[in-house]
């Protein structure tokens, strides 16, 4: 049973800051993914729990232990790399029992524990190969059965499925949410791959430049994204972003305006809002809607027609690129004018720093 | 006619090789093969009658048996001194390749030092003295190593390069120390080098004539290559017997060499990291 606790986690190499601050708590069970650009520091935070990394300040509590000087094999934790990592001499049998050898454990014990682990991952016909004899996905799975014969309490993730093909991606993805439900341990997972971060989490935290922009369970983080990054970098396509000024405020009611929307009145926090001020305006490709009464006009200039939906990229007047997606088939023409109604239900303010002005639920 | 003006680079480079390496060793056994008075002449001629097996009997009994004891000695010596040269240098390669602290400039430059400077007799001798290690077996093993590490250390370091270091992580995460990751995760990935480690560094021990004969004078520590000397001498040397020796103790390194040469050393690490 173990939760974690980062307390204000800083890590410098040199003089350069890649962490830059912390603060996430994990209870027990939870999966929790990191997600961000390259360079974010995800995998560095990653391997700072894992102790591969030693930490600059701030503290690391897996459970009720202070871990910041803990050696990684007391740590109570198992990590898959996303390279594999595993030991090329040595058979499949012996890469998954290597840690149980090296705590002595009795060897009546430790193949009881490698042949349950093969069994839950299937692969106990691969136990007398080589690495080297393997597939992608089945050298993953071995990976995996080295961290699960370590009954951690901590499973640590590190972009494990980036270097399977696609449809292998999605089976591994779906086999990793369902070991999550059988074994019910805390899994830590590293991704740039928001899909991977929106179907296998319990909750998201999303990094930039060593900081973390908001932490929550997907679909909040979807609708109500705290800042510009967190509702670029979540959901795809990306959010539609345009400059806006306050054209009026009524209560929790405020309108805006631009050269390419006509008005549009949203639900926000208007506390610190006055009429001239100027704002970012973000609405998702799939809140807008065809409608000849629409407040966006736009021509087309590129189409994606996949069918069950329509891709269409639109160039505005102000000279603008927005991206749409409609519902079913269409079959419009390049240079067509195209007049579209934004869903103002859907649609989130960022002040002029950034931030979202969502009314408070 | 056009094969030759298509062949004629190769089959010269045959003819040459086989003129460099072949025709030294076929004098070496017809000498070895001749009586003292033909072999005197020092000419490439066939050997009139088989005196192989006297000769042989001659150098093995010289004096009291000094080539057995010389091929104890060597022995010893070879497999000492590159069983510690390979451990060693391969830990020496791992910890510089691995980690980045502020020594490795020195330790950088000390190696190459080691490479270039020309070692010195007389100080070494006196340390030896002083360490009362002079004139003994254990005393030239050190010796040989010091000579041998900075080249074995660069051919390691080089080759843990190309081993990911994410295979130490996680056996760091499985549990390993220091020691558990290096001896059993990475030592054995160094096979391949680790064999051209030894073949080089056994031959050179085994053949190496000069150090043996400055740091371990005496008729009971002499190693193979001193007792060429048994047959040499400013006015009277037995060419026959000398021939006879060389080849004699030429045998031990050429099995070495054909016996790893045969050895598939390739496709040690393939399937560590995707491939």
């Amino acid at each position: 049973m173990a939760g974690l606790e980062l307390k204000a986690l800083h890590k410098t190499y040199g003089q350069v800051p890649v962490i830059k601050g912390v603060d996430l708590s994990v209870s027990h069970g939870e999966f929790v993914v990191f997600v961000g650009p390259s360079g974010c520091g995800k995998s560095t935070l990653l391997r700072m729990i894992a102790g591969l990394e030693d930490i600059t300040s701030g503290e690391l509590w897996i459970g009720d232990r202070l871990c910041n000087a803990v050696e990684p094999r007391d740590r109570g934790i198992a990590m898959v790399f996303q390279s594999y990592a595993l030991y090329p001499h040595m058979t499949v049998y012996d890469n998954v029992g290597f840690g149980l050898k090296l705590a002595r454990t009795d060897k009546a014990e430790r193949d009881r524990k490698i042949r349950d682990a093969a069994r839950i991952l299937q692969m106990e016909h691969l136990l007398d190969r080589k690495p080297s004899q393997l597939s992608g996905g089945q050298r993953q799975r071995v990976a995996i059965g080295r961290a699960i014969v370590r009954q951690p309490e901590v499973f640590l993730f590190d972009e494990p499925l980036s270097n399977l093909d696609a449809a292998l991606r999605v089976d591994m993805r779906m086999e990793l949410a369902k070991l999550h439900q059988d074994l019910g341990s805390t899994m830590i997972y590293v991704t740039h791959d928001q899909v991977e971060a929106m179907t296998l989490a319990d909750k998201i935290v999303v990094l930039n430049g060593g900081v973390v922009q908001q932490v929550g369970a997907p679909i909040d983080l979807y609708q109500r994204p705290a800042n510009l990054f967190v509702a670029g970098f979540i959901g795809s396509p990306k959010m539609n972003f345009a400059e806006v000024s306050v054209q009026s405020i009524n209560g929790g009611m405020v309108t805006v305006a631009s050269k390419d929307i006509s008005a549009v009145t949203v639900a926000a926090d208007t506390k610190s809002l006055k009429v001239g001020d100027r704002l970012t305006l973000g609405v998702r490709p799939h809140h807008l809607s065809m409608d000849a009464s629409g407040t966006l006009v736009g021509g087309v200039s590129l189409v994606e027609r996949l069918g069950n939906e329509t891709n269409v990229s639109l160039r505005l007047p102000s000279g603008a690129t927005w991206l749409v997606v409609l519902d079913g088939d269409h079959n419009l023409r390049p240079a067509q004018a195209l007049q579209l109604a934004i869903d103002a239900e859907k649609v989130v303010l960022f002040d002029a720093a950034g931030q979202s002005l969502l009314a408070a639920m | 006619m056009k094969l030759l003006r298509r062949y004629w680079l190769t089959a010269l480079a045959i003819l040459v090789s086989g003129v460099v390496f072949l025709i030294p060793f076929a004098f070496i056994i017809m000498m070895a093969f001749k009586d003292r008075k033909q072999a005197a002449l020092l000419d490439f001629s066939w050997p009139q009658g088989l005196h192989l097996w006297d000769n042989v009997v001659e150098v093995v009994t010289t004096r009291n048996w000094m080539l057995l004891t010389a091929f104890i000695n060597s022995s010893i010596l070879t497999v000492a001194s590159v069983t510690l040269l390979v451990v060693f240098a391969a830990m020496v390669g791992f910890v510089l390749q691995r980690r980045k602290a502020k020594w490795n400039g020195l330790v950088e430059f000390l190696i190459l030092a080691g490479l270039m400077i020309p070692p010195a007799i007389v100080p070494t001798i006196w340390l030896l003295q002083g360490l009362g290690l002079f004139g003994k077996l254990h005393g030239l093993v050190l010796v040989e190593i010091a000579y041998g590490l900075p080249f074995s250390i660069l051919l390691y370091r080089a080759f843990i390069a190309t081993i990911p270091r994410d295979l130490d992580e996680a056996a760091i995460i499985d549990g390993a120390r220091p020691f558990d990751v290096f001896f059993r995760v990475i030592l054995p990935l160094l096979w391949p080098v680790t064999v051209t480690n030894i073949v080089v560094q056994s031959v050179a021990v085994f053949n190496d004539f000069t150090n043996p004969l400055y740091y371990l004078p005496g008729n009971q520590n002499a190693t193979v290559q001193l007792t060429l000397y048994n047959f040499q001498s400013q006015f009277n040397s037995s060419y026959n017997l000398l021939f006879t020796n060389i080849a004699l103790i030429t045998i031990p390194p050429l099995i070495v060499f054909l016996f790893f040469n045969r050895q598939i050393v390739a496709g040690m690490t393939a399937g560590a990291v995707k491939g």
